[in-house]
């Protein structure tokens, strides 16, 4: 019942937010709210991992290995987002940038998020799953649009046709792999299983177009290069709690639902058409982003070309396979938190000098010193130095990947390279440069630094220590994808 | 209803969306949506005669509320308070995108995609036309300029999408089928108050106009 509990939870959350006049309130049963799920979550995936089998409810719900990982990811980023929200907005509403309506629109649309988050990546049906992947949608082009300014408006419009389109080509493929069912079976109702139990019976030319188009569809909500246009433009213009959550929880679910499909392709007719597929798009979603960030004047621009450039990681880990696949997983896991970790130090920063310029940050290290660290900590994680996990899980990758495609992979560790070239450029201009005098050094609320430091020690020990259960979930997900 | 009759409606359809190329008017574009949804509900009801589902009725009633009725209500309200008699322009002219339709449709009838058409033989004309219109629609989203247009263009494509379904047998249940038509529903309520939000904003809404996302 646990997800049950959640999804009502975070549905209830989201209409109290809408009755409730006291600020304080709403913060409290969202912070509250969120720590519950949490808890929850982490039953869920204890459950799956004991027994080794999926988590059933209802019909309605099933949550297999990696779903179960990817829940407890969401309900980890919720809570840290849950406690950055609350001095963040409030140093907003004393700048006098937003009021309480705003808020309480914030705490409405974030819970109807998470909810519709939970929802897709639990479903047993891949058309309920794909309904609450387009309601995510929905739910957050009202938060990009957050400050109601022209540019933040353009983004959340490119944002909503870029993604509606792109989801409904992925609805348009999935319909495709609908064709190995008779109509008498499942009483239309069609779950992931009875899918997997037809493949037999889908045509190999078929399965081929519709994975094409559940790629380019559900791709676009992941980030894949061409498809990626929306992410700079939302990633920026949204507040900075909200990046950590694009970035670091609704990436993996769009990632999810290519992988279920690419179980079933690859069932019907082998794996090396989406294995190619994977590659090709992960590739080039790295070239793009590393030739990008080397050149990117906006710091939270940075942040999302570096999703792009993740999601390119992940997509080779699983096109590679093997133990590549492993570590495709664990890279999810860590790619999540250090983003959380940059997106919230990021918003302190926007907090601070009022500007999200790379040029226009001065001297950081000095003006927020705790923040500055947990930045650069962010990025020596996420670039891949030794000797957090992502070093690890890079590694492991491209070794996956040596062996059959030495050529991709020396490319792909060639734009890596890039990538930590031009983000330490920028690290180098906004935290050890000379700090603006017209900035009051002084970090703004202790409060604003404990989810990063949280994640950052999360990160630290879980790259040196996996814990058995989640051991035990990433293994059995490298059994089924 | 026989085979010829959901030809001819599906043909009709194809015609809304070549219309929908060329029209200039926001107000004629609605209308074209207008049709094209009543021509859906149709269909569909031709689907509630063959299986004799009655809530298939209810999917009809949805679509006619939500598409026929609340959409473009919401579309016209928006072009009469912002007095948008006028849609903007297309990026390619009237022939060139003519010649483009022409060319969508016939490859959308090529051998290449032979399998997607041929899920079930005796509707390989129906398949080969829904999947035009898929092509189409993408080509309206891509080829107008005015965020009305493009709102049409995508609703558009979910309207040939479900053309595609029917005709392929993979019509989904009641339940799911209203869940589509809520999430469509609550899709057109927030593209509404977003293109209204870029009228506001930018005085216009052409979306060349945007251009305030600099790096």
């Amino acid at each position: 019942m646990e997800i049950f509990f959640i999804v009502t939870l975070l549905i209830v959350i989201s209409l109290l937010s809408i009755l409730i006049k006291k600020r304080t309130f709403v913060e409290i049963i969202s912070l509250s709210g969120s720590l519950i799920v949490l808890y929850l979550s982490f039953l869920i995936a204890l459950k799956v991992s004991n027994t080794g089998s999926d988590y059933v409810l209802f019909n309605f719900f099933s949550i297999n290995s990696l779903s179960a990982i990817i829940i407890m990811i969401v309900s980890l980023i919720c809570f840290g987002v849950n406690i950055y929200s609350i001095p963040y907005f409030r140093k907003e509403t004393d700048k006098n940038i937003i009021g309480f309506s705003r808020v309480r629109q914030y705490y409405i649309f974030l819970n109807l998020f998470l909810a519709s988050m939970f929802l897709a990546v639990s479903a047993s049906n891949p058309i309920v799953s794909w309904i609450f992947i387009e309601a995510t949608t929905l739910s957050t082009a009202f938060l990009i649009s957050f400050y109601n300014k022209s540019s933040s408006i353009e983004a959340a419009w490119k944002y909503l046709i870029i993604n509606s389109v792109g989801l409904l080509l992925g609805f348009f493929g999935m319909l495709l792999y609908f064709t190995s069912i008779s109509p008498d079976s499942g009483n239309g109702l069609i779950s992931w299983n009875l899918l997997l139990s037809n493949v037999s019976h889908l045509d190999p030319i078929i399965a081929k177009i519709a994975f094409i188009f559940v790629l380019i569809g559900f791709g676009t909500k992941v980030g894949f290069v061409p498809m990626h246009t929306w992410k700079p433009d939302a990633y920026s213009k949204a507040p900075a709690p909200l990046g950590a959550l694009l970035s670091g929880a609704l990436l993996p679910i769009a990632f999810f639902i290519i992988l279920k499909f690419k179980v079933i392709t690859d069932m019907a007719i082998g794996p090396l058409f989406t294995k190619n597929l994977l590659i090709f798009f992960g590739l080039i979603s790295i070239a793009t982003a590393s030739l990008i960030m080397f050149n990117s004047k906006n710091y939270k621009r940075l942040l999302a070309y570096s999703s792009i450039e993740n999601a390119g990681v992940i997509a080779l880990g699983f096109g590679f396979g093997g133990i590549g696949i492993f570590a495709a997983i664990l890279h999810m896991i860590y790619h999540s938190f250090v983003k959380s970790i940059m997106f919230f130090s990021s918003g302190n920063l926007l907090l601070k000098y009022n500007s999200d310029k790379i040029n226009k940050i001065k001297g950081a290290l000095k003006v927020l010193p705790i923040t500055s660290v947990l930045f650069i900590i962010g990025f020596l994680i996420v670039t891949g130095i030794p000797p957090f996990g992502i070093f690890l899980t890079k590694v492991n990758i491209l070794s996956a990947g040596i062996k059959i495609y030495p050529i991709i992979t020396f490319i792909s560790l060639f734009f890596m390279s890039i990538v930590f070239i031009g983000f330490l450029k920028h690290i180098s201009n906004m935290f050890f440069s000379e700090n603006d005098e017209n900035i009051v050094p002084g970090e703004d609320n202790i409060w604003l630094l404990i989810p990063p430091s949280i994640f950052v020690i999360l990160l630290i020990i879980l790259s040196f220590y996996i814990p058995p259960f989640l051991n035990n979930l990433i293994y059995n997900s490298t059994l089924i994808y | 209803m026989s085979i010829l009759f959901l030809q001819f409606l599906l043909e009709m359809m194809f015609l809304t969306l070549v219309f929908l190329h060329i029209l200039k008017k926001n107000s004629e574009v609605v209308f074209a949506y207008i049709i094209q949804s009543i021509l859906i509900s149709l269909v569909l009801f031709d689907s509630f005669i063959e299986t004799g589902n009655i809530l298939m009725l209810w999917v009809i009633l949805c679509v006619l509320i939500v598409k026929v009725i609340l959409g473009p209500l919401f579309f016209y309200r928006l072009i009469k308070r912002d007095a948008l008699a006028f849609s903007v322009s297309t990026y390619l002219n009237s022939p060139l995108t003519l010649i483009f339709i022409s060319s969508i449709t016939f490859m959308a009838f090529s051998k290449n995609l032979l399998p997607v058409t041929n899920i079930i033989p005796l509707h390989h004309i129906l398949l080969s036309l829904s999947l035009s219109m898929i092509f189409l629609s993408l080509f309206l989203i891509i080829n107008r300029k005015g965020a009305l247009s493009q709102i049409i263009g995508v609703l558009s494509l979910e309207n040939s999408i479900i053309m595609f379904i029917i005709f392929a047998g993979l019509e989904q249940s009641p339940g799911l089928q209203i869940g589509i038509i809520f999430d469509i529903f609550v899709w057109i309520i927030i593209s509404t108050v977003f293109a209204s939000m870029i009228y506001n904003k930018f005085g216009s809404l052409d979306v060349t106009e945007m251009n305030k996302l600099k790096d």
